[in-house]
């Protein structure tokens, strides 16, 4: 038992020193991008298309490399600057997969398999343009979002347009005295409006025409956000590290080759586990790598394009940007897609 | 009154700096001592030593950064405002995980993978197909020259048993018994290591012995010489098969290599 224990231990640590640092530098750059960069500029980019839209929301992932813990503040941010939320939805499940840390952390894991590597991205890549592309069908963000950040999309809207109309005036006209008036009439059209939305605090309202990450940029909020992350995410890579590395000593191979050699036993398998660990998308094949040799290529692709999209520490989150029922429709739209796409790979190769 | 507000930044005191700091700098020295003691054999694949190496360093300029901040905040032990950010554990919990298990790996040395663990993941005498295939193998002109792992890869490249047959062997590596071979066969075994520990694979050759196995407990090391016969075995899990089994005719005990698995 002693031996038992300490092998799980070597196998705990084995998975620790070869995912931290990828975590390290996961952590680095979705800070420095945080920190440093201004969405704003890369959101006029966007198509107006909505299948090319959420495609190129899915593809954002490869600018903001941030896994799945720091992805919902991201989309909250973009929804808040205007971007459609079908958009913010693809950003939502393809950042965590398309992204090049993640990337280079799966083909360490399973370069010899390249078709793993390949596929992880494909597959996120279809299942996030796909769900983004159905939820463009819905033109009313409202029915979407939840009820106080809808509210405040609204607001922001009225106020861009009475800004775009007060720039017209300001240029069709002389500049000085208008501009004065416009304004004017701008800010009390505002601060009516707060007074009727009772839910928006006055102190949100500037906040959002300005660019959020106008703050100081020193080293500072880098560090800290560091920290914070590396806290977070460190904490749930030693439990996950530590789930995986028990189940390999423990549970009899008997038992674990006995799920994991079935086509549709093991795919479901690995995705109730990959709901259930949420270990971060940056080291997560390395947690895969565990059951490479037990359980069958298709679920192993399962737990790699379901883990990163599903993830319980997120929901809270993720509430207050969704309704509850839409966040129940994403995860069963990925879980479906998923389970198809990974059984049909099965199936034909 | 005055003593009531002086008490106030005492009540809520804020050691989690600390804590974090304490974190980071604790995994940094962990992984600095793997690299620098060479236990990242023992863990990993030798292609990202040097990646851990560069991350040991970040992680100690990046505690060392937040101490100066820290010494240099005055308020440093006043609660402050936690950013909204995801926060699945409680305050504290998540660094005190981290500080936790960078102190037990600093106390308790990882282990050399065993033969219990051969046996749960399978031992084979030819690198599954979904592997690798060999970075690099040269063929010694002698035949004992080879190490096991030579030897599997000759075997993989061209697995045809009888070519090899009256061939001297010279090979190292831990003792796994096999429970559906008879008392006088042992397999000699390495894992080989292609990302980390997690993943590392058992191959091995069957050993023909003139005594009982019961001489050599599994997990001995042992330099074994001997030569190369065909016989017909079970040791895999499909069944009885045609192998090459190595004759041994001397054995001895050897300490664990420093270097216990192949790439």
């Amino acid at each position: 038992m002693i031996n038992q224990l300490h092998n799980a231990f070597t196998l705990f640590l084995s998975l620790l020193v070869e995912a931290i640092p990828f975590l390290l530098l996961g952590v680095f750059l979705s800070s420095a991008l945080l920190s440093f960069i201004d969405e704003s500029r890369l959101i006029n980019k966007i198509p107006k298309n909505p299948i090319l839209g959420a495609w190129i929301g899915s593809c954002i992932g490869f600018l903001f490399p941030v896994c799945e813990c720091g992805n919902v503040p991201v989309a909250r941010r973009l929804l808040m600057q205007g971007v459609p939320s079908s958009v913010a939805i693809s950003f939502l499940l393809a950042a965590p997969t398309i992204n090049p840390i993640v990337i280079w952390s799966t083909w360490v894991a399973f370069g010899d398999r390249p078709e793993i590597v390949i596929l992880r991205v494909v597959f996120s890549l279809l299942i996030a343009t796909f769900i983004g592309w159905v939820f463009s069908l819905q033109k009313n963000p409202q029915s979407l979002l939840q009820p106080a950040l809808a509210k405040r999309l609204a607001i922001l809207n009225t106020y861009k347009k009475e800004t775009q109309q007060s720039q017209l005036i300001v240029q069709r006209s002389e500049p000085t005295p208008i501009l004065s008036q416009s304004n004017t009439k701008v800010l009390g059209q505002l601060s009516n409006t707060i007074q009727v939305s009772k839910n928006i605090t006055i102190t949100s309202i500037p906040s959002i025409p300005s660019n959020p990450n106008s703050k100081p940029k020193t080293l500072r909020p880098f560090i800290e956000n560091v920290f914070t992350e590396l806290r977070e995410l460190g904490g749930m890579l030693i439990l996950g590290s530590a789930i995986a590395a028990s189940i390999q000593t423990f549970v009899p191979r008997e038992i674990v080759l006995s799920l994991g050699q079935g086509v549709v036993s093991s795919i479901v398998a690995m995705m109730l586990l990959a709901a259930i660990v949420s270990i971060c998308s940056t080291v997560d094949s390395f947690f895969a790598l565990s059951f490479a040799s037990t359980f069958t290529t298709s679920s192993l692709l399962a737990f790699l394009v379901f883990g990163p999209t599903i993830d319980i520490k997120a929901l809270g989150l993720l509430l207050s940007i969704f309704k509850p029922r839409i966040i129940f429709y994403i995860f069963a739209l990925v879980a479906q897609l998923t389970f198809i796409l990974t059984l049909g790979y099965s199936l034909f190769f | 009154m005055t003593s009531t507000i002086r008490m106030k930044p005492r009540k809520s005191l804020d050691l989690l700096p600390i804590l974090d700091i304490l974190a980071i700098l604790a995994w940094g020295i962990l992984l600095f001592k793997y690299w620098l003691t060479g236990t990242l054999r023992l863990l990993i694949h030798p292609n990202y030593f040097g990646l851990v190496l560069i991350t040991s360093i970040f992680l100690l300029i990046l505690g060392t950064i937040k101490t100066a901040q820290f010494i240099a905040d005055k308020n440093r032990f006043r609660k402050k405002e936690d950013p909204a950010h995801l926060a699945l554990f409680p305050p504290g919990v998540g660094s005190t995980l981290l500080l936790t298990t960078a102190i037990l790996g600093l106390l308790i040395a990882p282990g050399v993978l065993t033969s219990q663990t051969a046996l749960q993941r399978g031992i084979s005498e030819s690198l599954p197909e979904v592997r690798s295939q060999p970075e690099a193998f040269r063929l010694s002109v002698k035949s004992e020259e080879r190490s096991l792992i030579d030897w599997i890869r000759t075997l993989n490249a061209y697995p045809e048993p009888e070519a090899y047959v009256d061939q001297k062997v010279k090979v190292s590596g831990f003792v796994v018994h096999l429970p559906q071979l008879d008392d006088n066969y042992l397999m000699i075994t390495r894992f080989i290591l292609t990302c980390c520990a997690v993943d590392a694979y058992p191959v091995a050759l069957p050993v023909k012995l003139e005594t009982s196995r019961a001489n050599y407990p599994p997990d001995t090391w042992l330099e074994i010489e001997g030569t190369t016969i065909v016989e017909t075995l079970s040791s895999n899990e499909d069944g009885d098969k045609r192998q090459l089994v190595i004759a041994a005719k001397s054995l001895s005990k050897i300490p664990t290599p420093k270097d216990p698995y192949g790439y």
